[in-house]
């Protein structure tokens, strides 16, 4: 089960938004994929991405991965938690394992973007 | 993860990995677990801190048979095979012309007539056409493919021990050292074991089990608490060791060359150019490459062309995760690729030295290897290219370090050890004062001193001591010209003299011999000088040649108790040969009995003896609970006519020598040396003792020894403890029917009363476990160390003892304790009976005995077997007063 108040994209990454604010993880399904995550390499704050633009080098203990900025904006918070503890994206991928906070220039990059029950059957299309 | 495909290979344990809940990947054309469900992480942490097991069924695996096994493989792999005994491996290099790897692996020579090739899995058809290939020139060799019949079990981390001990049915444990082999039986099953092993743990071990029985020892290996780990596990713990990988540090580099096998640090002891190897392949570009790096080592780099970059563990300075193919930069210039990398996980540590603990908490760090230019030493700063940063970094010496069981110890590169303060200032001298008188009024009044190589001298030893002529000088020589009379060099020796011939005199009296020499300050500095005498000896009919050592030694293994001064790593290092066959110091073990490895096994010994003909025989241990066969080894010299120089290291048994343990001299040692003050009355020096007269040819043995005296090891020899021994020889020749007697009977007593406590006591029950001053207590593996703390706090001073079983002294799960001193501070049976009890009580209850102690050993402050009648007074105040 996904949690429905979220959105996701075809990366495996999911999306919450907050008055024009996206806080950006990954998903279970990701996280299982990727192993253990040793290390994050998070974003400075006020760094700008164009949609589709890699944010984050995530880094597993057998290999790397990258995360994309879900929509253009600018990045207004990261999630330092993660470097003393990576492994927060493995134990609680939705709440404490979140990863950095963008701001939404333009609400239309999020039409993209599926939502929990669509993101359910992309998954079991992908097995 | 992608569903396995049929085609790969599976291992026994396939069943087992799915049912765990393995992700399965491709690895070799097999499919493996890459992870179990707790993760890499995990998987890793529990193999540095319990155990962690492998299924490696995946591994080539080769049996070479044959009479001409020996030489096929000596040509076809870089490691010297004839220097393998039975039940021993190697680690090897399948080499190509060029010197490049076409493989690594391990040798392993469990029987006499087969050895068995273990190989990586994605190269083990590339190995196999190659080696039929190469086998083709042979003559009498079989090879034989046997992957498929062997299940491999890795048990890997610091319980693997206990773990393995626990499920063997029959049959011992391998020899306490790395690459030792032996066969068991578990489950019914035989099971070859070989301490090997892929993660750098110190307690690790490789099982070779029959297809059929994989599955049931797997199950009852994790019903015993070993922690699958998956190929992810595997390779960042062998990463953390800094240990090769094929494809990374063997094989093609980043820009597609070949990695010279000389370029990994682990191939110095893969790679042998012993005459014994012949022509192998590779011989010639491997002997420009170790040429080279010979050099390199000693920071020269005029041949560096030859191994122009070498692999190197590199450690992240800051955050990032370096992984194969970054490019590394040093002083602005590209000098090589990163090779493996990745985060890995380490357990914290608390404390300091061996008392540091392992934590509970983790943390990560960012560690590599990197193949980089021959020329950049340790410490030096690197740049590391990842994604768009350039990441700081820097070259280390290692990772991790495995010498310092149970525990492989991680290293990091910027630690610091917290510094203790030391006394400054004018206050400093002052505090040495108090401090002096504290620590002695500590040791000497209020602790009972079980240290079986301590004693406290005599009051008047210890005066004479620091008397006049302590701190002079009186070297002497004996001199042919003058009917080997003695010439001193310097004025006011007089009485000096005189107390030497008496010393020498009362030596010769006690030890029952021809000759004695004791001039020596220590006995490690007996041993060293009877060694340089040896080969001053040896090569006495030509002194223009280059003075060759001793070609064979037998000895006490220093793991079953033999005195350091007596090893290799100790005083005889410089005058022992090389094997020419296994490349290790020609030094041969005495075998000890199987049911009490505190005892030498004396047929066997004689059978060694007569093998291998040593030039010197060394008895005497320092962990010594019995007597040495010194009469048995001297009637089979004779009978075989054998003419080996027997040496008795006394340095523990030399205040016992006499009816109630062991006369040597009468027995046939030729030379014993020995410290003069651990169950000898003091004061602390060493003394040769030799039966050679001077009419017999050895007696240019024991001129050798006076030469290799002085000057060979002294010049000044102490002149202030020389006159306290002389009063300590008094001492001994005077007391010694009774003192002797006392200590072997109290150390009997001593030791069934902690047997009786419960306590397990080491030994032959049947003879109260001891026949020396010694009692040795068994305290649980690798407890020695926190145990000898706790009785010390206690008041209670003895030390951590490895067992003949354990692998070193960091793993000591035994006590060794003497009760020679506190025999001569009066202690009778009944007060060893006393002790062992509190000595329970503090083992196997925790209780805080220290009151107790104090008050047992108050009761004890008077030193015993010493002169103390009236008519000394007076000498003795004026002594004092002009101090």
């Amino acid at each position: 089960m996904v949690p429905k108040d979220l959105l996701y994209t075809s990366e495996h990454e999911w999306v919450k938004v907050e008055n024009s604010v996206a806080t950006v993880g990954i998903t279970n399904h990701a996280q299982n994929a990727l192993g253990d995550i040793v290390f994050v390499d998070l974003p400075d704050v006020d760094k700008e991405f164009a949609k589709g633009d890699e944010a984050i080098a995530l880094e597993s203990a057998k290999a790397a991965a990258s995360i994309y900025a879900p929509v253009t904006g600018k990045i207004t918070e990261v999630n330092n938690d993660l470097d003393d503890d990576p492994a927060l994206v493995n134990n609680d991928c939705y709440a404490g394992g979140w990863m950095f906070k963008i701001s939404i220039n333009d609400e239309a990059d999020l039409a993209g973007l599926m939502d929990a029950g669509t993101y359910e059957d992309f998954l079991k299309s992908q097995d | 993860m992608a569903a396995t495909e049929d085609s790969l290979l599976r291992t026994p344990l396939y069943d087992r990995h799915i049912a765990l809940g393995a992700k399965v990947v491709e690895f070799g054309g097999w499919a493996m677990p890459v992870q179990y469900p707790t993760g890499i992480v995990a998987e890793h942490l529990a193999t540095r801190k319990t155990t962690g097991l492998f299924d490696i069924s995946h591994m080539g695996r080769f049996a070479v048979r044959g009479a001409g096994a020996v030489e096929f493989l000596q040509h076809v792999l870089t490691n010297n095979c004839q220097a393998l005994d039975v039940g021993l491996a190697q680690y090897t290099i399948i080499p190509n012309e060029t010197g490049g790897a076409i493989d690594d692996a391990y040798l392993y020579r469990f029987v006499a007539d087969e050895f068995l090739l273990v190989v990586n899995a994605a190269n083990r058809l590339k190995d196999w056409a190659h080696l039929q290939e190469q086998l083709a020139k042979f003559d009498d060799v079989e090879m034989t493919d046997r992957t498929n019949e062997i299940v491999m079990l890795s048990l890997q981390g610091p319980t693997s021990r206990a773990i393995l001990e626990e499920v063997i049915e029959a049959g011992p444990m391998p020899e306490p050292a790395r690459n030792s082999l032996c066969e068991v039986t578990i489950n019914a099953a035989t099971v070859k074991v070989g301490r090997t092993g892929y993660t750098g743990e110190p307690l690790c071990f490789e099982l070779f089990i029959p297809r059929d029985a994989g599955e049931g020892l797997w199950d009852l290996l994790i019903a015993k608490g070993a922690t699958p780990v998956g190929l992810g596990g595997r390779d960042t713990l062998r990463l953390e060791a800094a240990m090769p990988l094929y494809g990374h540090e063997f094989g093609l580099d980043g820009e597609g060359n070949e990695i010279p096998i000389c370029a990994v640090p682990l191939a110095k002891f893969a790679v042998s150019f012993s005459p014994l190897k012949g022509d192998f392949i590779g011989k010639a570009a491997l002997g420009w490459q170790y040429e080279a790096l010979k050099k390199i080592m000693r920071r020269d780099t005029s041949l560096i062309a030859d191994l122009p970059r070498k692999i190197a563990p590199v450690a992240l300075a800051g955050r990032g995760v370096a992984r194969a193919g970054a490019k590394v930069t040093h002083d602005g210039k590209h000098v090589g690729y990163i090779t493996s990398g990745t985060m890995v996980p380490l357990w914290g540590s608390q404390g300091v030295g061996l008392s540091s603990r392992q934590t509970d908490e983790h943390q990560l760090r960012s560690i590599c290897l990197a193949y980089i230019d021959s020329d950049i030493y340790e410490n030096q700063p690197l740049t590391v290219d990842i994604r768009d940063k350039t990441v700081p970094a820097v070259t280390v010496k290692y990772h991790m370090r495995s010498e310092a069981p149970p525990f492989a110890r991680p290293i990091i590169h910027d630690f610091q050890l917290p510094a203790a303060p030391l006394p400054t200032g004018p206050a400093k001298v002052k505090h040495l004062l108090d401090k002096a008188l504290a620590n002695t009024v500590w040791r000497q009044r209020e602790c009972i001193n079980l240290i079986p190589s301590e004693m406290t001298i005599s009051p008047m030893a210890r005066l004479l001591s620091v008397m006049d002529p302590a701190g002079r000088y009186a070297e002497h020589k004996k001199s042919k010209a003058f009917y080997d009379a003695d010439i001193f060099y310097y004025q006011g020796t007089g009485f000096i003299d005189e107390v030497e011939r008496t010393l020498e005199a009362e030596m010769l009296d006690y030890l029952g011999c021809a000759e004695a020499e004791t001039r020596l300050i220590s006995g490690q500095m007996a041993n060293a000088t009877v060694f340089s005498a040896m080969v001053d000896y040896i090569n006495r009919t030509d002194r223009k040649i280059e003075q060759r050592r001793m070609r064979q030694v037998m000895n006490n293994h220093i793991g079953k108790g033999g005195h350091l001064s007596s090893q290799p790593m100790g005083a005889l290092r410089d005058f022992v040969s090389r094997d020419p066959r296994t490349e290790r110091p020609a030094v041969v073990n005495f075998p000890v009995l199987p049911e009490n490895q505190y005892k030498i096994d004396v047929p066997a010994a004689l059978k060694l003896i007569d093998e291998y003909r040593p030039e010197l025989i060394i008895l005497g241990k320092s962990m010594v609970l019995h007597t040495e066969p010194v009469a048995e080894i001297r009637q089979f010299l004779t009978a075989a006519n054998i003419d080996s120089v027997v040496m008795y290291d006394m340095a523990h048994v030399l205040g016992l020598i006499g009816p109630h343990f062991q006369m040597p001299f009468e027995e046939g040692a030729d030379l014993v040396t020995g410290s003069t003050h651990k169950t000898f009355f003091g004061t602390q020096r060493g003394v040769i003792g030799g039966r050679f007269t001077e009419d017999q040819e050895r007696y240019e043995l024991w001129e050798a020894v006076r030469r290799r005296t002085f000057p060979g090891a002294v010049s000044n020899h102490h002149l202030g403890t020389m006159v306290g021994l002389l009063m300590s020889v008094y001492e001994m020749n005077h007391f010694k029917e009774e003192y002797q007697p006392k200590v072997i009977a109290n150390a009997k007593a001593f030791a069934k009363a902690l047997a009786d406590t419960g306590l397990n006591v080491a030994g032959d029950s049947e003879i109260s476990y001891t026949q020396t001053h010694q009692v040795i207590i068994h305290v649980g593996y690798a407890h020695g160390p926190e145990i000898a703390e706790r009785l010390e706090a206690n008041n209670i001073i003895c030390n951590y003892q490895a067992c003949p079983d354990e692998e070193s002294f960091t793993a000591s799960g035994a006590l060794r304790m003497g009760v020679s001193e506190m025999t001569r501070f009066g202690m009778g049976q009944d007060d060893f009976k006393t002790l062992a009890g509190l000595i329970h009580d503090v083992i196997a209850d925790n209780a805080d005995v220290t009151d107790k102690v104090k008050s047992l050993r108050s009761n004890f402050t008077e030193l015993q077997f010493c002169f103390s009648e009236n008519e000394y007074e007076g000498v003795l105040q004026k002594l004092h007063k002009l101090l």
